[in-house]
């Protein structure tokens, strides 16, 4: 099955997947993404605000626009997409299994040989467990904002906000701008998580945000119609003394992402937990190559950090995956992953950027030793 | 065995295993996610732990204080998503 | 800071932060105040400002430089900051009367000459005030810029305005 055989097969049409994608094929690679969606793009097209960043890499553009930019791009070189198509297995001599999706509606197993394999599956939102939590209208904030903002559903009218990061901060402005009313917002930590520019945005929106708090239950009959919260000790013990009930319908959790590793375990790539990347994620090199030789990884699925550092992440990995098919030279691809890495240093800058440096650093120190064991 | 005042909600939605029996399979002696997993069915359903097996990872180091490389994580084994017997068995665009 | 814990910045916060522009500059006429104290990495509102009032420079994390003796109050800023953290007060707009300009990205629009309730900060109604300007042309990229007329003691201290069918802000 000829067809079926290419340089590059890239798993997730996200930031990271497709910006590897399209280096790879601008270097030359027969490339195929492989995307589980309808369409390409991850996360891009629920993010509706502008992102952060250098003028130099698209700051104050959309993350909707974003997406759009990189499917164009991702035609003009060529790459093949298959959408609805979900990689099942990563097995020895880098062939993946696919479920492949038709037009049709119909699906089929394939199985492809890909001379490099560029892993960017993403990551999964973490559950927080607390009664009630599995009630309809308990949901992960990235679900909500998929339902607003792809699906144009709104969720429900009255929203309680579990998690203080970004994700939370933002679900919860963008709920507000889809006509839904966030009665609070909760963070178990002292602090509030994620950028103060976004918190300014929701508590000038009249959004209460109370740190040092958590849910305790959600009650409802057949749905959430209402949930207690309470101050939690130093501890992180409730404090049930200062439980306060909120009349809300919808419950949203924030409680950060956790890398989606499980192909890149099947291929036995070398393995590391850390909590500021989300747990458990692959090893790697500044070429973002994994213990196993031909396989990379690109975006969340490397360490759970934000849709620009992916995109540079994914210019990684594609440079260097036609680099080592010898698209590339080496001295191109050097001067090319040092800019990238420069702007990936600049990213990852400032009280909130400095630990995932850190981290990220010592995923390739990681990557070193386990190499010279 | 120490009542626990949650002991009743659910971890695990697939398989429907409480926090109550989690905790009763680490005092069984279950030390790592594979156990938990072994003894209560946790993490073998439909989503095959995507959901609960962070929550067991979070019971674990409670109940134990492991660090998380004890703890572990589930046992990856193809297929890593639902696929129906049609799609495997059938040619390009079949079904059963 | 109240920034870390409730979200929302005091203007103690921001003159701590060496941003706030100064009382002879307020009396000078409309001026940008950047309420952004948090080193991230972030300068798009750099090139924003045709004037070269704005300096963020290298690493990108620097905390933008305003030179209030450049700053015109044009407001090009405020729909170019992705954080939405960019206000243009102008404490001479009218006799006792001040304008607060900012970002606002939420529907319905009000339109010029709406009587609103203006909030603070901390999503506080603080005074009633009059829609006076809404700007939205295509280069601010869907995000409007509102400008409100306020009693001139709250120019600020407003921040926005209450949204259409918003179930009270916080008192």
């Amino acid at each position: 099955m000829a067809q079926n055989k290419w340089e590059v097969v890239v798993v997730g049409g996200g930031p990271a997947g497709l910006s590897a994608a399209i280096e790879a094929a601008k270097s030359g690679c027969r490339t195929l993404v492989v995307d589980a969606n309808e369409t390409a793009g991850g996360q891009l097209f629920k993010q509706i605000h502008k992102f952060f960043g250098s003028s130099a890499h698209r700051a104050g553009v959309r993350g909707i626009d974003i997406g759009g930019e990189l499917l164009a791009e991702c035609e003009k070189q060529g790459v093949e997409v298959w959408l609805n198509s979900v990689a099942i297995g990563l097995f020895k001599e880098k062939t993946v299994a696919v479920e492949r999706g038709f037009d049709n509606g119909a699906k089929s197993v394939v199985v492809l040989e890909a001379d490099r394999i560029v892993l960017a599956s993403g990551a999964s939102e973490n559950a927080v467990r607390f009664r009630g939590w599995t009630l309809p209208g308990v949901m992960g904030a990235g679900a909500a904002q998929t339902m607003i903002n792809v699906n144009r559903v709104l969720p429900g009218k009255n929203v309680l906000m579990i998690g203080s990061g970004n994700v939370g901060l933002i679900v919860s402005y963008q709920l507000m701008q889809a006509g839904a009313d966030v009665k609070a917002l909760v963070e178990a930590a002292p602090k509030i998580g994620g950028y103060a520019v976004h918190a300014s945005k929701i508590a000038r929106a009249g959004v209460p945000i109370h740190t040092g708090h958590t849910v305790l239950e959600a009650r409802g009959d057949r749905r959430v119609e209402e949930a207690d919260i309470c101050a939690v000790d130093e501890k992180w013990q409730p404090l049930l003394e200062t439980k306060k009930t909120l009349a809300v319908d919808t419950v949203t959790i924030a409680a950060g992402l956790k890398p989606l590793v499980e192909l890149a375990m099947m291929h036995d790539c070398q393995m590391m937990f850390h909590p500021v990347l989300g747990g458990w994620a692959p090893l790697h090199d500044a070429k973002m190559e994994t213990t196993s030789p031909g396989i990379y990884v690109a975006g969340d699925i490397s360490g759970v950090e934000e849709a620009n550092t992916a995109l540079e992440e994914g210019k990684l990995a594609g440079i260097s995956a036609a680099e080592s098919l010898g698209k590339i030279g080496e001295a191109d691809a050097d001067r090319i992953r040092s800019e990238i890495w420069g702007r990936l240093d600049g990213l990852r800058l400032g009280p909130h950027g400095v630990m995932r440096m850190q981290a990220k650093s010592e995923q390739i120190d990681h990557y070193k030793s386990a190499q010279s064991a | 065995m120490n009542e626990h005042r949650d002991d009743d909600v659910l971890i695990c939605r697939c398989e429907e295993v409480t926090l109550g029996e989690i905790r009763e399979a680490i005092q069984n002696g279950a030390r790592t996610v594979t156990g938990v997993k072994r003894r209560t069915r946790a993490g073998m359903g439909l989503c095959q732990g995507r959901t609960c097996e962070r929550l067991v990872q979070q019971i674990l180091r409670a109940e134990l204080g492991n660090a998380p490389e004890e703890i572990g994580t589930s046992t990856v084994r193809p297929p890593v998503r639902p696929v129906s017997f049609g799609s495997l068995v059938g040619d390009e665009g079949g079904k059963l | 800071m109240s920034v870390e814990n409730e979200g929302y910045l005091t203007i103690e916060e921001l003159k701590a932060a060496g941003q706030y522009p100064s009382g002879a500059r307020f009396q000078e006429g409309p001026v940008a105040v950047i309420e952004c104290v948090q080193e991230i990495p972030c300068n798009p509102c750099e090139t924003a400002c045709r004037f070269g009032a704005i300096r963020v420079g290298e690493p990108i994390t620097n905390l933008p430089k305003a030179d209030e003796g450049k700053c015109t109050g044009c407001g090009l800023c405020v729909a170019r900051c992705p954080g939405l953290a960019i206000f243009i007060v102008d404490k001479t707009y009218g006799e006792g009367l001040g304008a607060v300009s900012f970002p606002y990205e939420y529907f319905p629009l009000p339109s010029e000459g709406d009587e609103v309730t203006a909030v603070d900060r901390a999503g506080r109604g603080v005074c009633a005030g009059t829609v006076v300007k809404i700007l939205a042309p295509e280069s601010f990229d869907r995000t409007p810029v509102v400008t409100v007329a306020v009693p001139v003691g709250k120019a600020e201290d407003v921040r926005g305005i209450e949204r259409a069918g918003q179930a009270g802000g916080q008192s």
